[in-house]
């Protein structure tokens, strides 16, 4: 009987201190945001409050929150899947714009095709698309030993520079009398949104893949096997598994992941193809992957909260006059204090064992 | 007892106090970079302004920094949601998104800078500032020794090579040997890439420069710096070229904006493309720099006039095109001048 | 024959006229990493330093004042990095992203009131006494101070780092830890000090580019080039001595976007202007086989940093 009671307090122990970390980030992140309006002279509690209802505090806002949400968590996994392997690409933005492009070349293709050819057809056009601008770093890095960050760095700068190129020349609608972008997608092109409001089958999508890639990783063989490449790369070799071949799955993988949540936008947010599609989710995809602890299955959660703290800036705008830039400071600040936290967290836990 | 009814009419003279006060007609801007870039967006804002101090019964907001893609929809439906009954894009790529939510809010009136299309409730507004940009042409023509020109822009669409063209031929009137190169920067706004395409430029010999980007300031130090002429566009920069202003093309959106408003408030509007030019004053010279000698200055401002009262069309035709092609004999139509897809010989320079 | 080399003097002053601020920053972040860190948060100290460097010197009327401020905004912003990094012992690449971030939104927040503002300008260096200076000065004089700054700065670097006992223990901190344990030393110090004097040379990279070359404020102005300085701190293979020629390489790919759309050639700008990222790309895959054995002259302890993170 006494062991029974004892083991249970230590599970809930174990719990809770897992949990508290949790509840230091959301504590001090919440103190930050209030210590920001204060330094600029805004009414900090009633701020916050509109703030946050700006994100989730009727059907409109949590709806504009989810349409974020959606492409964030397929660029945060097109960043946590090669981690798990110990790469650190920062290429979402440009796998998203490849993906855009290849998808809309397919549109531009098959225009009179009928939708259930030609939607499935786009959006195999767009993974396609994202899975060879990650292919691209991943040869750079086997082949030629360039450091993977640098190059997706450097990549995405390109890809942004050639979807410009078309919308300006090649593929620019004539009709749009000169405006930078793409004819219209004909409806089949164009993904079904949800109850009356801009998400997108898109989000289903994403969360589906989160699952999956969660599954992948935790229980299936290939998952055991990065787990092994990562941790132990010579008993890896010994087993037969090539660090080559899976650098390059794991960042095509994502680059397909990167590439759905671009075309997407294109098709079902903008329409059409243009510059700017991708927005800031390249950067805020890294942001949310590393805030999941490249974890498949939180980074559902943390998306969505992002996506509010990115939709809700709005807000900050409307009711005091805080300019756009004030999201930014505040997701910084979220990063900073989610990085000390948890590092600090796992040195103390290192010491306590 | 007595106290209640004291409440309830309270209650009620509060309330009819505070509906009055909210009849104020909620006037939003949304603009595409920051409003103080002496440019395109700080003309829009100057316009909103006025539109605040000329008229009572309105009270304005404004969105600063929203990129054209889908984050101006939810902007724009947060104002919509938030009461706010007219609502400006003012930056081109925002009329798709505009005109969606014109479709779902029909109660909402949209007043798009620059656009194409209009619908029921979303009418469109701008101004033929290439006009004003002949005769800042005219004035560089007369202005340079070397006989080159330079012209910095960011996006080959219609009204940059408007301006471009408008510019061009301007300075021909005056001068048919000048020639204007164009350098693209690829972006609204690089203030490195403008220094070094102004620089490039100046290097290679030409002495006026002017440009379409969304603000002159960094070309037109450039300039300063090197010791060539400067004209402005979108706004007066003459203060950060005390001695190489020569002129510029500036917007005046103000008055366009109250007549605007005012018509939607007494029920006259219409959804049209309201164009302003030099004669109603929605575009307008600077003033001329202190190195504009007075007969450059009495000439340029002949030609104004002859404009305004119609007696100038600066589309009049010959217009030719690059490779020598006549494209128009007599005046072009105001169609092919509004979808301008090429550029006028006398242009160095090809369309990226 | 002659024309030539005037061309080619012509582009070497383009080339380094445009790149120096983001050869200040490449020469910082050089330093940073041979002492076993990586600070990816260079681009937002550069836009901090940018954004201080106009604000100042605005209200001081003074463009020196403007630079030295950017220095110390640039020092500031590091401090956070090194002490998530140091202090906390989090990952570097993380910490890094989470400075750019921060330097980003605060530049473009407080920047609001300074941009379409003049600002003083350095006079140019031609009426002074530098031009006088027989056979160097018409060499020096055209370029602004801020360039001649930057590029002193690569000797002293470089000398600092490979002829010095101080640079030898930098190195070391950088090569292995252990190592500099065993000489006595704490590698954690020269880490710290090298973390914030790549952040003096970013933030002066930034006040260069605003106060200097363009002489105004603009929202995210660095367009990247700080991130791009991390990258080219690998093409230069993290030696000071070569941070010139691969910042060179980058401000002359741009600057022959430019050139080539004056001369007419028939290529779309959008494409040409992708040859600055190109380049570095280019540079690496070929210098790849001779490297392929030393791994590059990447510094031991950087590997680690890669190798741990995720």
């Amino acid at each position: 009987m006494p062991s029974a009671i004892h083991s249970r307090a230590s599970r809930l122990t174990a719990r809770l201190r897992t949990l508290l970390p949790l509840a230091l980030i959301v504590v001090l992140f919440v103190l930050a945001c209030l210590a920001f309006f204060m330094i600029n002279d805004r009414a900090p509690l009633s701020l916050f409050m509109q703030m946050v209802a700006g994100g989730f505090g009727d059907f409109y806002s949590l709806s504009e929150s989810l349409v974020q949400a959606g492409p964030i968590m397929l660029t945060a996994m097109a960043v946590a899947l090669p981690a798990r392997l110990g790469l650190i690409s920062v290429g979402g933005e440009g796998q998203m714009y490849a993906g855009a492009v290849l998808g809309t070349g397919v549109v531009l293709l098959g225009f009179d095709w009928p939708g259930f050819l030609l939607m499935p057809l786009m959006l195999l056009g767009g993974m396609l698309g994202g899975a060879l601008y990650g292919l691209m770093p991943a040869l750079l890095k086997t082949r030629l030993g360039i450091n993977e960050t640098i190059a997706t760095l450097l990549l995405n700068y390109i890809a942004l520079l050639l979807v410009s190129f078309l919308v300006h020349g090649p593929w620019r609608n004539p009709a749009s009398l000169g405006w930078p972008a793409t004819i219209e997608f004909p409806s089949g092109a164009v993904l079904p949104t949800l109850w009356a409001s801009r998400m997108h089958v898109g989000l289903i999508l994403a969360v589906c893949i989160a699952f999956a890639m969660h599954w992948l990783v935790t229980h299936s063989r290939w998952g055991l096997a990065l787990h092994v490449l990562r941790s132990n790369p010579r008993a890896g070799a010994t087993a037969g598994l090539s660090h080559t071949t899976n650098v390059v799955l794991v960042l095509c993988l994502g680059g397909l992941l990167a590439g759905l949540a671009g075309i997407a936008e294109a098709s079902v947010i903008h329409g059409r193809l243009q510059a700017g599609i991708a927005g800031t989710y390249g950067l805020t995809g890294f942001l949310v992957a590393w805030l999941a602890g490249q974890h498949f299955l939180r980074i559902i959660p943390i998306s969505v909260l992002m996506g509010g703290l990115l939709a809700s800036a709005d807000t900050l705008q409307l009711f005091a006059q805080l300019p756009a830039a004030s999201a930014v400071i505040l997701q910084a600040t979220l990063f900073a204090i989610v990085l000390a936290v948890n590092a600090h967290w796992s040195k103390h836990q290192r010491r306590s064992t | 007892m007595k106290n209640l009814k004291t409440l309830f009419l309270f209650t009620t003279l509060s309330m009819t106090a505070l509906s009055d006060a909210l009849a104020d007609t909620r006037v939003g801007f949304v603009y595409v970079g920051p409003r103080t870039d002496f440019g395109y967006n700080y003309a829009q804002d100057q316009g909103r302004q006025y539109l605040d101090e000329h008229m009572d019964n309105v009270s304005t907001l404004y969105f600063e920094n929203v990129p054209e893609n889908a984050e101006v929809q939810r902007v724009m439906e947060r104002m919509i949601r938030n009461g706010v009954d007219i609502i400006f894009p003012t930056s081109y790529g925002y009329l798709d998104p505009a005109l969606d939510l014109a479709r779902r809010y029909p109660d909402t009136t949209f007043v798009h800078s620059g656009g194409l299309k209009t619908a029921d409730n979303l009418s469109t507004y701008f101004a033929d500032i290439d006009q004003a940009m002949y005769l800042t042409g005219m004035t560089a023509g007369l202005m340079t020794e070397t006989d080159r020109l330079g012209f910095i822009a960011a996006h080959p669409i219609p009204q940059v090579l408007r301006n471009i063209n408008a510019f061009a031929r301007g300075a021909q009137s005056v001068n048919p040997d000048v020639t204007t190169s164009v350098i693209w920067t690829a972006q609204w706004s690089n203030p490195t890439a403008e220094s070094e395409a102004a620089n490039t430029l100046i290097d290679n010999g030409a002495d006026v420069l002017a440009g379409h980007v969304d603000s002159p300031i960094n070309y037109t130090q450039t300039a300063e710096q090197r010791g060539v002429y400067a004209v402005g566009y979108h706004a007066d920069a003459s203060k950060f070229a005390p001695q190489g202003w020569l002129v510029g093309a500036e917007w005046n959106w103000g008055p366009m904006m109250v007549d605007i408003v005012t018509s939607i408030q007494d029920g006259t509007w219409e959804p049209t493309h309201l164009r302003g030019n030099l004669t109603t004053g929605a575009t307008q010279l600077t003033e001329f720099g202190d190195n504009v000698p007075e007969e450059v200055r009495e000439r340029v401002l002949q030609a104004r006039d002859e404009i305004m009262a119609g007696d100038l069309h600066i589309w009049h035709g010959p217009v030719v095109d690059q490779t020598g092609n006549e494209l128009y004999s007599d005046e072009m139509p105001m169609e092919a001048v509004e979808s301008m897809d090429f550029l006028v010989q006398g242009v160095q320079g090809r369309l990226p | 024959m002659e024309m030539l080399w005037t061309e080619l003097g012509i582009m070497f002053v383009i080339a380094l006229r445009s790149a120096s601020p983001l050869l200040a920053v490449v020469i910082g972040e050089t330093l940073t990493q041979r002492a076993g860190v990586i600070n990816l948060g260079v681009e937002g100290q550069m836009l901090l330093g940018a954004l201080t460097g106009v604000a100042v010197t605005f209200h001081t009327a003074s463009p020196v004042m403007g630079l030295l401020a950017g220095c110390m905004a640039g020092l500031s912003l590091s401090l956070l990095h090194a002490w998530l990094v140091l202090g906390f012992k989090a990952n570097q690449i993380a910490s890094g992203i989470a400075v750019l971030m921060l330097g980003s939104g605060i530049s473009a927040f407080y920047g609001i009131p300074y941009v379409g503002q003049r600002i003083e300008r350095f006079e140019s260096l031609k009426t002074s006494w530098l031009a006088d200076i027989p056979l160097l000065g018409p060499v020096v004089s055209p370029f602004s101070p801020t360039v001649l700054i930057t590029v002193l700065l690569i000797p002293v670097a470089g000398v600092l780092l490979y002829r010095t006992r101080w640079g030898l223990r930098w190195r070391a901190a950088g090569e292995s830890p252990e190592i500099s344990r065993n000489l006595g030393e704490n590698p954690r110090r020269y880490q710290l000090i090298a973390i914030c004097l790549g952040g003096l040379l970013s933030g002066f990279g930034g006040a260069a580019l605003s106060v200097d070359y363009t002489a105004n404020w603009v929202e995210g102005m660095t367009n990247g080039q700080g991130l791009l300085a991390v990258g080219l701190v690998i093409v230069a293979r993290w030696n000071p001595w070569l941070t010139l020629p691969a910042a060179l390489l980058f401000g002359a790919a741009q600057a022959m976007n430019l050139r080539l759309q004056s001369w007419g050639v028939d290529i779309s700008s959008y494409l040409l202007a992708t040859l600055p990222y190109v380049l570095p790309l280019a540079v690496m895959a070929l210098s790849y086989r001779s490297l392929r054995h030393t791994g590059g002259g990447m510094p031991e302890g950087l590997k680690a940093v890669f190798a741990r993170s995720a």
